[in-house]
């Protein structure tokens, strides 16, 4: 889900020595595996006692500080009793596709997060077949038909705003991307990766575009504009790690908004201040990140119920309130007392898809300080097709321009 | 650098030894073959295989249409400016300290310096990038401490998230294999023949001209190839330096086949790979025809 690191060569060569995959017989006999909603997977308290005897949830590149989810992790586990396997946290979306193609049953992730431009042909088998079993959480209707496929087969589940992240030493503190050209910045400014690579990088340039003149159709000021830093001295091409804030190779960065709380954690813990702020002059929000259920899920209950969780609009007991007696009563009332995903990843400076539906009803918490977009400002989705479009121009033009 | 491992058979006085030694030799050969078979020729193989395919699965050349144009025909050119500006840079200083360790060095300094390049010729990676990040890089210790000094190393056009960056960095494990892999051909410069030389009435220079540096030549010419390729296929420590600003084809290739943005470009990336299969082949074969000449002299 997050950088890419390693190539899947050893799954690759593990596939070829083991049986072919798919899901263990006794599940394969269940009609969980197939039930396209709650309903049809007998409702709330049958789902949870069926998922409570799987004993166990795959997922996979799902980082802890990563939008909360160490968090959503911490308290499935607390209130349903289900061990949950995250396969190599810090992989990227090809990994995630590429394990369900080729690794063995026991390894098969039950669900998956990846980006919404891996939904396409790289989701399918060789035969066509989507990887990806249809399932519609009870809260479908509060997914917009923007990011989700009308089957069910993929929906998005968070997106990220691009923040400016800047150590507090740093002086004057930015407010928006255009300030970032300050001669005081020189040898200062980062990006979180290479954009043709990585998500975070990419979608900051589009933000920087949106701030210098560009629209959601046109990336190229953006590419411009940290040419121009380049050029300037102020950008450096470290990628913007925890390990290279650390030894200070860089003090302002341009961040996904949900890695903020981990990363003001983790600066603290070494005693430093890192702060962050919505720039005033573009505040963009990603395309979300999608879930989707393995159509080879070896825990198709849990996988259910995990998506479910992650859907719900509750407030309610987190990791460290769930208590014993909590544990013991029947499904539903347990999933209905728990704080849902929803609300876990708004927690974690993420946008939960269901935001707008949620402002409505008032079910949504309040977001942690210095992450909310300022009332007023006007904030700018592109859609799939503008984010492909301008993925090529990022491709084609990045390295010349900075080279 | 791995030492070529050559199988000579002598002299057999008829062809039934011959057979069962030969049989004999290679027996202990079967897991370098096994584990050359498993991660060298199948994936080779499955690479070049791929790079002929389209996403549908049908036979295409087109991946080797894409992989001539920019950004990756840029990628090429700077991978192989950046293998021959590392070499360059290293052969001759490497060389040099070879030589003069080798002739002027105490047997204790010699022993010291051997296993020091053993060890610095294979720091690499994050490691090295964090190195040097730390110590000059925009923010870096050194760099502040030179700066209290007066010295700005980033007032002019220097930045070490450059290509001049990469090329200082690779530096750091260039020259010390160039000691490695260039100290044996000066152990086999015999002191007897500068001593015929000078006896013969040869100066100095005459004995550089005529039989120094053509008996060094070959070594320090496979030792270039070798550094060159070293340089042009170098991976983790360029990509914990630079955000795809120094275009490099083993970072595209990384890109393309997990990356999180271009998708569907992986057997592109495969058709990368075999151009760097195919450069360092090229940069490879003089290297072992060169080997072969100079074993003449070292043995």
């Amino acid at each position: 889900m997050r950088k890419h690191l390693i190539v899947g060569v050893a799954v690759a060569l593990s596939a070829a020595v083991l049986p072919s995959v798919t899901a263990s017989s006794a599940n394969a006999a269940s009609a969980i595996c197939t039930a396209p909603n709650l309903q049809a997977a007998g409702g709330m308290d049958a789902l949870v006692k069926a998922a409570k005897a799987e004993k166990q949830l795959n997922i996979i590149t799902v980082p802890r500080d990563w939008a909360n989810y160490g968090e959503a992790i911490d308290a499935f586990q607390k209130a349903f009793g289900i061990k949950i396997n995250d396969d190599n946290p810090d992989g990227s979306s090809a990994y995630e596709l590429q394990t369900i193609k080729t690794a063995p049953a026991s390894k098969q992730p039950d669900v998956v997060d990846i980006g919404i431009t891996h939904t396409g042909a790289e989701a399918q088998d060789s035969l066509g077949r989507s990887l990806f079993t249809p399932y519609k959480v009870a809260n479908w209707k509060d997914i917009s038909t923007d990011w989700k496929d009308a089957n069910g087969l993929w929906y998005g589940d968070y997106s990220g705003s691009i923040s400016i992240a800047y150590d507090s030493t740093v002086s004057p503190a930015p407010t928006k991307i255009a300030d970032l050209t300050n001669p005081a910045y020189k040898g200062m400014v980062a990006l979180g990766g290479d954009p043709t690579a990585a998500t975070e990088a990419f979608t900051s340039v589009f933000a920087a575009a949106l701030a210098n003149g560009g629209s959601l159709t046109n990336v190229q000021p953006g590419i411009d504009f940290f040419a121009a830093l380049k050029k300037s001295g102020n950008f450096v091409s470290v990628p913007a790690t925890g390990a290279n804030y650390a030894s200070g190779a860089y003090k302002i960065a341009l961040s996904w908004s949900y890695n903020g709380p981990g990363a003001i954690a983790s600066a603290a813990g070494i005693g430093k201040t890192l702060k962050y702020v919505t720039p005033s002059d573009a505040a963009l929000i990603a395309p979300p990140y999608v879930q989707a259920i393995n159509a080879k899920a070896p825990h198709c209950a849990a996988a259910r119920l995990w998506e479910e969780f992650l859907y719900s609009q509750n407030k309610g007991l987190t990791s460290k309130t769930i208590t014993t007696a909590d544990t013991k009563l029947s499904g539903s009332a347990l999933f209905a007392k728990l704080q849902g995903g929803q609300n876990i990843w708004a927690l974690g400076a993420a946008h939960p898809i269901m935001e707008a539906a949620m402002k409505t009803k008032g079910t949504l918490v309040t977001p942690p300080a210095g992450f909310e977009i300022p009332k007023g400002q006007k904030t700018y989705s592109p859609s799939f097709d503008q984010v492909v479009a301008a993925r090529d121009v990022v491709n084609k033009n990045w390295a010349t321009a900075t080279a | 650098m791995p030492e070529t491992v050559e199988v000579e058979i002598k002299g057999a006085t008829s062809r039934g030894t011959l057979n069962r030694r030969n049989l004999l030799v290679l027996l202990p050969l079967i897991p370098i073959f096994v584990y050359l078979g498993a991660f060298f020729l199948f994936p080779m193989s499955r690479v070049l295989f791929d790079s002929f395919k389209s996403n549908k699965g049908e036979f295409t050349l087109e991946n080797f249409q894409i992989v001539l144009h920019n950004p990756y025909r840029l990628a090429f050119l700077t991978s192989i400016k950046l293998g021959l500006v590392s070499a360059l840079t290293a052969a001759l200083p490497g060389a040099l300290f070879a030589y003069l360790i080798e002739i002027k060095g105490s047997e204790r300094i010699k022993k010291l310096v051997s296993s020091l390049s053993g060890v610095l010729s294979s720091t690499g990676g994050v490691p090295l990038a964090f190195m040097f990040i730390a110590a000059i890089g925009a923010q870096g210790s050194a760099t502040t401490l030179l700066k209290n000094l007066g010295i700005d190393l980033y007032s002019g056009k220097f930045t070490l998230f450059s290509f001049t960056g990469l090329v200082i960095v690779y530096l750091y494990f260039q020259i010390p294999i160039m000691v490695v892999v260039f100290t044996p051909a000066v152990k086999a410069l015999r002191n007897e023949w500068h001593e015929a030389a000078t006896n013969l009435g040869a100066t100095r220079f005459n004995y550089w001209r005529n039989i120094g540096i053509p008996i060094l030549f070959p070594s320090f010419a496979a030792s270039f190839l070798l550094l060159f390729a070293n340089g042009f296929s170098a991976y983790a420590t360029a990509r914990a330096m630079t955000v795809g600003n120094v275009a490099l084809v083993p970072l595209q290739i990384g890109s393309l086949v997990d990356g999180n943005i271009q998708v569907g470009g992986a057997n592109i990336g495969k058709a990368l790979a075999m151009g760097m299969v195919l450069i360092s082949a090229v940069a490879m074969i003089p290297y072992l025809v060169i080997q072969r000449r100079t074993r003449r002299w070292q043995s």
